[in-house]
This record gives structure tokens, sequence and C-alpha cells, in this order.
């Protein structure tokens, strides 16, 4: 039971990490499919700079600056440029996984993974036993995260800011009204998204792992996604949705384990899949209730510029 | 200059932007852009067999790309084809096994109604959650495709696996040859004509039907279609249906086709290409025809015939995310409208 | 910063502005647009739609940067699109469409818009409500302060806005078509509250479309018409109500005769449609139906009058099969169409006229010709071959839109390009066709200028006295009282009163406002 807590947390705080910077694209409006993009792109910039300085400090800034300066372009698209926000969050999820994927062998000389031994700190470990393994061997990342969501919940419920980035995304005339440019609002959600994916995403590689493999994110992008709607675009649920999808996935590995021998694997593997259908269903569910109209969700899918 | 030329002369400029961009980074990560240039045009035309390799993959292509377009053409974000299609092969694969004994045209028959079932299937569901509850299908034929993955995996691995199989990847066991409806190449007359037949008749549905004109209405405004008597679920799950129905053919053309038995994986970037393809071909099935005969090529060029380019296969990936990122963008030089008053909020 | 001596002083206008032009496209939206705002004075605007006072507002405000011209507001120059500038300058405005976001409370609205800075960036729920308690005293007190709102009631929204500008100590006030959405009783009650402001001194330039409720505030009153200043600013007392008619709707314009609609053979003296004790469920906007009972004869139009959203969407929905009868029976023609679904009941010859005629009642991105065709593409064909012409079904779009006069370049344009009283001839060119049994009209000449508005009317009219039903749902009760037979009134999603003319309109406002049963 503690080894399915732990395995929890190191599985559900990329996922975390992630759903809040969809939480943040949401709120601005934006139906942001780049996520997972994003976050493969985090992962292999870390790995490739920590590798290459051996420093995890550079690497995870070099992560954040690469992945802010592709939501800069994605921005640009979407907005000035006018590009549909699905497709295009798409074409930089293929963009993500490709581009990795291809730099791995152009710049490695490598095909499938990259190990490194530039990890980040884990303040805890070395607990084999008793309800301490719940917490050991967990990366600062993971120690940091419950308070990058209280941040995010201040940010965006609590705070003027948070009430122009709403405005934008719900009702862009009223934020124009309130001398609010709703595009400068979007631009500043998605880098804060986009600083949040490459944390996501270094968690992955140098936090609960220690190398970049190629398609390593394997989904996760979409799950946090579906997280967001799952916690109603409000950060904390979205926490928790992020947190439950990673519970899942740890009974899933421990499955593998345990069971593989009468459940085949691959239905152990579609039960994030599945939730996610029922998620989304229920979430849907949920928002119909409390959105006024259907009108208004296709809006926020392909938002006025 | 009308309205129709001016899209497709800014489609032709978006992805030959995408292409320059992706051949930047190709220069810069030394890459001999102008050989892999021609290497490309060897690889998809002018080599020995490069064409009709160039065909075999433009296939699949071009019938889930049409259910894109019937897809889009309605408001439905169905990207779900990739799943759609494993699971169509899946299911055509499962009969031809089973029946192995069976007469071929029957067998092949039944694999392939098989086929446009399950991919029918896999598709209406996320229809039903959505016209039913509106929930969003972007995501649900998403995760569906995941899922068919995993089914197309847990298939070639367990029941279906070829025992004497060797090497890292599940591979399931051949069909009996009689069931092919081509040979290795993947191109012959039976082939072209079931796909050209395909693609006149999703034309016809499109352009030429009242229900293609009551979907395209649909697609526009869904409220106004409702108000005049339209039955948006009739047509958005005849719409869903349609799509996976056209994906599982894919699926089925490809196993009876070029592949003859099915592994772990395959076409692995088939569905979300469809994409590309419908969105390049501007959601038109003549456009498609084209958009898919010109990826087929890329695709026959940079992964099948790898001595002629020497490109690594996630350079495809990356070139197909860049067409995809930038192949909607509107120009506002253009100004076809500008924004005017009543845009935010419909006056009288 | 200097603040300019006294800028309400005399001589300092308002607002002031000179040569103003804004196109859209090829549309020129306001040309050569020069005005001056007296201060301490309620200044009217008028002018048909697509006159261009929305835009002239939008200009003023600056949330729409102009193409020439300059604004100058209390004597300080305004940057085009600058809605800051202008709100630091006094003005403050009240839109059409209610400018704040449905899903946030009320105290998070005024904080999202309000001018003066807000102390730290974070803030506390008890903080923000400590500091606008005060503000919306008159709108409710502190409870308000934590609805949303998409919970308020339309009046409640619109006060809102002028507190929310009050509370910018707005020193000017620009409305536009305040009126559009309220209750008789609440126009009265907004009229009084604007005279209140003026007696402190504030400034007011409100968009309006009634020459009635004009005359009612207005101290001064300007006229656009096809983006052009045509009269004024001009004292009340100066300029006669038909010399305003005539400024609004200018010398060009051509009489309109009605279209000729095809009666419907053997309907003489016959119940076309009936709705028999029919009750339906509560939406998120309005109550459901209570056990109505109505019907419609053949030669006969009857009125629903009722505040908006107290079930006249409901009833709408419920006759054209879009909402569920949870009880009761719905009649057309004498079938029963209870059960039957939307397509049936419009081949059963019941046309609709819906309440918002760009989401509802066309596709405004889909070619004219295909919104033209749209009830075409319903019911079974005789031929048996599935496939169509297009070219034929664009011909004949063409001529019913030209025997309507819509005025187009191509069939193949988006509808999205025509003008609202244009948009709604493509309407009735659809539903008035022939088959016509019952029309169900919805606010048909909402927002409609007075050329378009008596068009719509005259062709009501030529279907009665064709012989068709018509069900006119409209707020406006000089409309109601002009066409209708008879007269209902809807309240709380019942029938509580029914008239005969001649009307009494207090008797018929009482029923409205539910201070009669």
């Amino acid at each position: 039971m503690e080894q399915i807590l732990a395995t929890t947390l190191r599985s559900a705080t990329p996922l975390v990490l992630v759903a809040t910077a969809g939480v943040f694209a949401f709120r601005a409006g934006i139906f942001h499919l780049g996520l997972e993009g994003l976050m493969i792109t985090g992962a292999f910039t870390t790995v490739a700079v920590a590798e290459a300085t051996g420093s995890v400090e550079l690497g995870i800034l070099a992560a954040i600056g690469v992945c802010m300066a592709l939501s800069a372009v994605y921005w640009w698209v979407i907005g000035p440029l006018g590009a549909n926000v699905i497709i295009a969050g798409l074409g930089l999820t293929s963009i993500g996984l490709g581009g990795t994927a291809f730099a791995l062998g152009a710049i490695f000389d490598r095909r499938g993974s990259l190990f490194t031994d530039v990890v980040l700190p884990r303040p805890v470990s070395g607990i084999t036993s008793g309800p301490g393994v719940i917490v050991s061997e967990h990366s600062i990342l993971v120690w940091i995260t419950p308070l990058i969501v209280l941040a995010a919940w201040v940010v965006l419920r609590r705070s003027r800011f948070g009430l122009r980035l709403a405005a934008a995304g719900e009702y862009p005339f009223a934020a124009r009204t309130a001398g609010v440019n709703p595009s400068i609002m979007r631009l500043q959600a998605l880098l804060i998204a986009g600083a949040l994916c490459a944390l996501g995403g270094a968690e992955l590689s140098v936090g609960a792992l220690h190398n970049f493999t190629e398609n390593m994110t394997n989904g996760r992008g979409f799950i946090a996604f579906v997280a967001v709607i799952f916690g109603a675009w409000h950060p904390i649920g979205a926490a928790f949705a992020g947190l439950f999808f990673g519970f899942a996935d740890a009974i899933g590995i421990q499955s593998q384990i345990n069971i593989t021998e009468r459940v085949p694997r691959e239905f152990v593997l579609m039960i994030p899949f599945v939730l996610t259908i029922f998620a989304v269903w229920l979430g849907g569910l949920w928002r119909r209730r409390s959105l006024e109209a259907e009108a208004g969700y296709a809006e926020l899918r392909e938002p006025d510029y | 200059m009308t309205g129709g030329l001016q899209r497709v002369a800014s489609t032709i400029l978006l992805v030959g932007v995408s292409f320059l961009l992706t051949a930047l980074i190709l220069w810069g990560s030394g890459y001999r852009v102008g050989d892999i240039f021609s290497g490309v045009i060897q690889g998809s035309m002018t080599a020995t067999g490069a064409a009709t390799s160039s065909i075999r993959w433009a296939i699949p292509l071009l019938l889930i790309g049409m259910g894109v377009v019937i897809g889009f053409r309605a408001g439905f974000f169905n990207i779900g084809g990739q799943g759609q299609f494993y699971v169509g092969a899946c299911c055509a694969l499962a009969v031809s096994l089973r029946w192995s004994d069976g007469p071929a045209p029957l067998v092949v028959l039944c694999g392939t109604l098989a086929a446009v079932v399950a991919g029918l299937a896999w598709s209406l569901l996320p229809g039903y959650l959505r016209v039913r509850f509106g929930t969003d299908e972007v995501l649900t034929t998403l995760m569906m495709s995941f899922i068919g993955a995993l089914v197309l995996q847990y298939l070639t691995a367990g029941p279906l696996r070829n025992p004497s199989g060797t090497g890292q990847t599940a591979a399931s066991e051949r069909i009996p040859e009689a069931f092919r409806i081509t040979d290795g190449s993947g191109v012959s007359a039976t082939v072209l004509l079931l796909v050209g037949g395909v693609a006149v008749l999703v034309w016809l549905l499109l352009e030429r039907t009242r229900f293609g004109l009551a979907m395209t209405l649909v697609g526009r405004n869904p409220t106004m279609a409702r108000w005049q008597g339209v039955d948006v679920r009739r047509v958005g799950l005849v719409n869903f249906a349609l799509s996976g129905a056209l994906a599982g053919l894919a699926g089925a053309v490809e196993l009876y086709g070029p592949a003859g038995r099915l592994v772990t994986g395959f076409s692995p970037e088939v569905g979300f290409t469809a994409v590309v393809v419908a969105l390049v071909g501007l959601l038109s099935v003549g456009g498609t025809v084209v958009a898919a005969v010109f990826f087929g090529g890329l695709q026959s060029a940079i992964l099948f015939l790898p001595i002629v380019t020497d490109l690594p296969p996630p350079a495809l990936v990356l070139l197909h995310g860049m067409v995809a990122f930038l192949v909607t963008v509107k120009f506002r030089a253009v100004r076809l409208r500008r924004a005017g008053p009543a845009s935010e909020a419909p006056t009288g | 910063m200097t603040v300019p001596s006294s800028p309400a002083s005399a001589g300092v206008p308002a607002v002031r502005c000179r040569s103003l032009g804004v196109s859209f496209g090829s549309v020129r939206a306001l040309h050569r647009v020069s005005l001056d705002l007296a201060p301490g004075q309620i200044h009217a605007l008028v002018g048909q739609n697509g006159a261009g006072k929305t835009t002239l507002a939008k200009v003023l405000g600056g949330l729409q940067p102009a193409d020439t011209g300059d604004v100058h507001i209390a004597g300080r120059e305004i940057p085009p699109g600058d809605v800051r500038a202008a709100q630091a300058a006094g003005l403050a405005m009240v839109h059409q469409h209610f400018s704040l976001p449905p899903s946030f409370t009320v105290a998070e609205a005024l904080e999202l818009t309000a001018a003066r800075p807000g102390g730290r960036p974070v803030y506390r729920r008890a903080e923000l409500h400590g500091r606008w308690r005060d503000d919306v005293a008159e709108i409710g007190g502190e409870a308000v302060l934590s609805t949303r709102i998409r919970d308020l009631p339309v009046e409640t929204r619109q006060s809102l806005e002028i507190v929310r500008a009050m509370a910018a100590e707005a020193r000017i006030l620009m409305l536009d078509e305040p009126t559009a959405l309220l209750t008789p009783a609440a126009i009265d009650a907004l009229f009084e509250r604007l005279r209140r402001l003026r007696e402190d001194g504030v400034t007011i330039l409100v968009v309006l479309h009634k020459l009635r409720e004009v005359a009612a505030v207005a101290d001064t009153v300007s006229v656009l018409r096809d983006g052009e200043l045509v009269l004024g600013p001009s004292e009340m007392s100066e300029v006669s109500q038909g010399r305003l008619s005539d400024a609004i709707v200018g010398p060009a314009s051509q009489a309109d005769r009605a279209v000729g609609v095809e009666a419907a053979p053997g309907t003489e003296q016959q119940t076309l449609l009936e709705l028999a004790r029919v009750s339906s469920r509560a939406s998120a906007f309005e109550p459901g139906l209570g056990s109505i009972d109505l019907s419609v004869e053949a030669h006969e139009i009857v009125g629903i009058a009722g505040v908006e959203g107290n079930g006249q969407r409901s009833l709408v929905s419920v006759i054209a099969g879009l909402n569920a009868v949870t009880e009761g029976s719905v009649l057309l023609g004498g079938t029963d169409v209870t059960r039957a679904p939307p397509a049936r009941r419009r081949l059963r010859g019941l046309r609709l006229v819906p309440f918002d005629r760009n989401s509802e009642g066309i596709s405004r991105r889909a070619p004219l010709w295909l919104n033209q065709s749209a009830l075409r593409l319903i019911g079974r064909r005789r031929r048996r071959l599935p496939l169509i012409s297009l070219r034929q079904y664009k011909r004949k779009a063409a001529t019913e839109m030209d025997q309507w006069r819509v005025r187009y370049d191509a069939v193949t344009q988006p509808a999205e390009s025509l003008s609202g009283g244009n948009v709604q001839r493509l309407i009735l060119s659809r539903e008035l066709a022939p088959g016509l049994q019952v029309l169900v009209a919805a606010q048909p000449t909402r927002g409609l200028d007075f050329s378009a508005t008596s068009f719509v009317r005259r062709s009501l009219r030529g279907l009665r006295d064709a012989g068709a039903g018509v069900l006119l749902v409209s707020s406006d009760l000089d409309e109601l009282f002009e066409l209708s037979d008879r007269v209902l009134v809807i309240y709380g999603g019942r029938i509580v009163a029914g008239f005969e003319a001649p009307y009494d309109r207090r008797a018929v406002g009482d029923a409205m406002t539910g201070a009669r049963r």
C-alpha cells in the first residue's frame, strides 16, 4: 500500500504540473492540446542541457526557456495569425514528439533514449519500510508541486490578474471594456503554461527517472488535459484529478508486477484511457449544468481574437 | 481572385512555409537539404516502384482523410482515425485467421464488412456521447484511438500472435495468400477501383445530396439547423459512423492489400497525418485526393526507401506537426472581412 | 499631472469629436462625424440599424479605433482605441450587450472593471466585499455581491453597469440602447435615474431607438444616417417629431410593398394551432410552461405579450418541437404532433421566425443559397435518385430572395454579410414560402429599422389576410396592439390574461408585471 501511494505521488506530479498549465490555458479560453508536445520538449531539453553542462538547474532553466518560446510561437499562430487552436495544438504536440526524437539522433547520435546521472536532488531518501516509504525517494519537484498548485490558486482565484485572465477567456468583450487586451492575457497564460509544462517534463525525465526516452510522455499531456476538465478548470480540482489519475497509473504499474499472469497487460494499460472517457463524459455533464449554453463552450474552442 | 482560389493559394503557401522551416531544421542539424530533396523526388516518383509505393501509402491516408472531411464538414472534430483504422484491421484479421479455410471472396467480403463495422462502432461511441450528452469529441476520439492501439497490441502479442515470430515487435500470423487483393506493392486494379469508387460516393454524398447539405448546415450552425427541422442528432450519428467506417475500411485494405499480417503499432502516424491531409486538401474530396498522394509520396520516400534519403523517421513526424501547426493560419493581410462591431455579439 | 482647470466648466464640451471615420472593409460605418456635446445634459443619439450609432459610441469610448479624426473627452484628447485614457478622462460606457462576464460574482466584476487601483494585487473575498459594499446599496446591498452575474435579472444587470460606471466616478456616461431589453416600468426607472444623474452634473449620451423615449428623456438629439451625422445636436424643443423621422429615414427611402403570400387552401375557419394544457420543464433562463391553453385560427394573428423571460422562449420551443412537453398536447391543423420531431411539424406547414435571427434564424457562415434552401433539406423526396442539382437550388433561392427584395451580390456570399433587415427578409423568404399554415414569429421586428419593421408588419398582415394563422411573440406592445386580433399575456410560464381590441395598455402592462391576475 505504501508503495502504491509513493508511486502515486511520483506519477501524479508531472500530471499535476501539466494540468495546472492546462488550467491557465483554459482560463484564458484556450483548448490547449499542445501540452504533450511542450511536456516532452521540457523533458528532453532538461536532460540534454543537464547532460551537456552537468547542472540540472541550468537544464530546467533551459527547458523553461524553450517551452516558453514555443508557447509564444503557438500564441502567435493561434492569435494574430488566426489558426485553429486544436489543430495547431496537435501540430505542436507532433513537433515536440518528432522534434525531440529527431534531435536525440541529430545531437547525441542516439536512437531511443539518453541516460543522465545529473538528476534532481531528493530531499528524503533511504527509507525502505513503514509509512516513510510514501515520502521517500521523491525529487524536490514533488515537494514543490503543492506550493505551485497553491500559488496557481491564488493567482487565478484571488488576484486581479486572475480576474483579467478569466474575463479574457470567458468574455473577451468584457475584458476589452475593462481596458484589458485579451490577446495579451492569452499570451501571458500560455507563457505560464509553457513554464509549468517544462517543469512537468523535467520531473518525468530527471525527477522520477534518469533518462529521456522517445515518446516518454506517452499521452500524459492529454491525460493532464482531461484532469483540467475533470477538475472543472479549477487549479485545486485539476490537481486532485491529476492525483487521481496518478493513483490509477500506480495501480496499473503494481498490477503489471503482480497480476500480469491473469489480466493481459494491455487491458491494465487501457484503464487510464477508459477512465478518461468517463471523466470527459461526467465532466461534460457537470459542465452542462454549470455553463449557460453549449455555445459558450464552442467559443472556448475557437476563441474570437 | 475568388475566395476559393485564395484559399488554395494560401494553403500551398503555408505548406511551403512548413516545409521550409523543417528544411531549415534539417540543414541546421547537418543534413544536406539538396540531397534530401532529390532523394524525396526519387523515392516518391522516379525510382523503380516509387510511384506505386507512393500510391500504396496514399490509400490509407485518403480513406481516413475522407472520414475526417466528413466529420469536419458537420463540425465534428473526429480525430480518432488511428484507433478506428486499427480495430478495423484487427477485426478483418480475426475473421480471416479464424476462417482461413473459407472461400476467399466470401471471407474477404466478411472481413471487410467486419472492419467497416468495427471502425464504425469505434467512432460511434464518442459520436453517441457527443450528440446525446454533448461530451467533447476531441478527447473521446483521441482516447478511443489510444485504446485501439492497445487492442492491436494485445491481439498481436496474444491471441493472434505468430508463435514462430522472432524479433522485438509482436506480429500476427499471416493471412492466407488467397485472401490478398494486391501483391506486396499494395496496389492493384481491385484496390484502385474500390478506393476510387468510395471517393466518388463520398463526393456525391457531400456535394450532391440533401443529407450532405444538411451536414454542412449542422457544421456551420447547429442551432439554426435544429430550428430548421434538421435532426441534428441523426446527422451527428451518421456522420461519426461514416468517418469510422471509412477508417475501418482503410484497415481492411491495409490487411488484405500490402500488409498480409498486422504488426504492433504499424503506421503509427496515419490517423494524425490523415487530419493534416484533409486540412491541406481544404476539407474537400478532390483536394484530399491530391494531398493524400502528396503526403503518401513523402511517407514512401522517407520511411520506406531510406536508402535514398537517409532521414530518420521522426523528421517526418516533425514535418507533419509543422504543417498542422501552420495549415489553418488565416491571412489577416487578405482581410476577407475585418472584425466589425457585430462580430462579438451579433446585433440585429 | 496637472488637471485642466474645471473640465466641466462652460465652454469646454464634455465630448467633442472631429471628422471621425471608420470603415469595416468596404462598409463605411462612420463618415466625417463631428459632434460637440455640452456638459450636464442628456443627449440622445438616434438612427436606423446600421446607421453607425454603436460604432460611434465605441469610438468615443475608446473601444474602437477610428480611421480618421480625433476625440476629446472633457477637453483631453484621447488616443485612438485607448479605453483607459477615455476612462481616465471621466467617461464610462454601458453597453447594449452587457459587458460583465456571466460567471463572475458581482464583486469580482466590479473589481475587474474598477478604474481606481485596488491596493495589493492579491485580495481576500471579505476585503473585496468590503470595498464594494457601499456601491451596491442601491441594487440590493451586500447580499448581491456574491451573486453571479448570470443569475441577476436583466434590469439589475443594467443597473449594475451604471453602478460600475458611477463607481469609476464617471462624469460622462454613455448608454448604448439601454431600453432594448427593459419593461416599460424599468424604462421609467432608468430614465428617472438618468435625470438624477444629470442633476449631479453628469453628462449623458444615450443611444435610443424609439422617438417616444427620446422625447421622454433627452435634452438634445442627434441623428445618424448611413454613418453620417445628419441632424444635431439640436435642442429637443427645436425639432418636431416629423423632422426627426425624416432625418432618420432619409429622403431616398422608398416604400416597400408587401410581398403577396399564397393562401393556404381550405383553411377557412379552422383551428390551425392548438395547445391543450401544455406544461414543460424550466430551462436555465426561463420558467417552464404551466398548463397553457392556446389556439390560433385561420385568418388570425394572436399576440403574446410578456416581460422577457416569462416563458416565451419555452412556448415557441415547445411548438417548434425543440423542447419536450411534460404534459398536455400540441395540435397542428387538427393533428396531434406532441411527440413529433421538428421536421414533421415543419412539413405540416409550421413556419418559424426565431428570436435571435443571427444565431437561430440563419447560419452566418453558410452561403445565402444554403440558408435560403434550408427547409428544402428535410422530408421525403419523390424522385428515386437521391442526387440533387445545386444549380437548381441556387436558382430557386435567388428567385425567392429577389422576390423578397433581399439585397445581395451573389448567392454564394456568406449570410453574415447582410444587414439586419436583409437577414429578416431572407428568413421571411424562406419561412413564408408556399405550404405555410401557421407562422410563429418571435420578436420579428426587434432591432430592425423603420422601413424594415413596417415591411415585416405588412407581411404578417398579408399572411393573415391570405388565410394563415400567426402567433406573434413580441415585447413591443405597440406592435402587438397594431397587429393582433387578440393579445394573450404570458407571466411566469402561464397565460394569465387575454385581451381584445381596443386594448387597454395599462391593463396589459399590469398583467405583464403580475399586478393583475
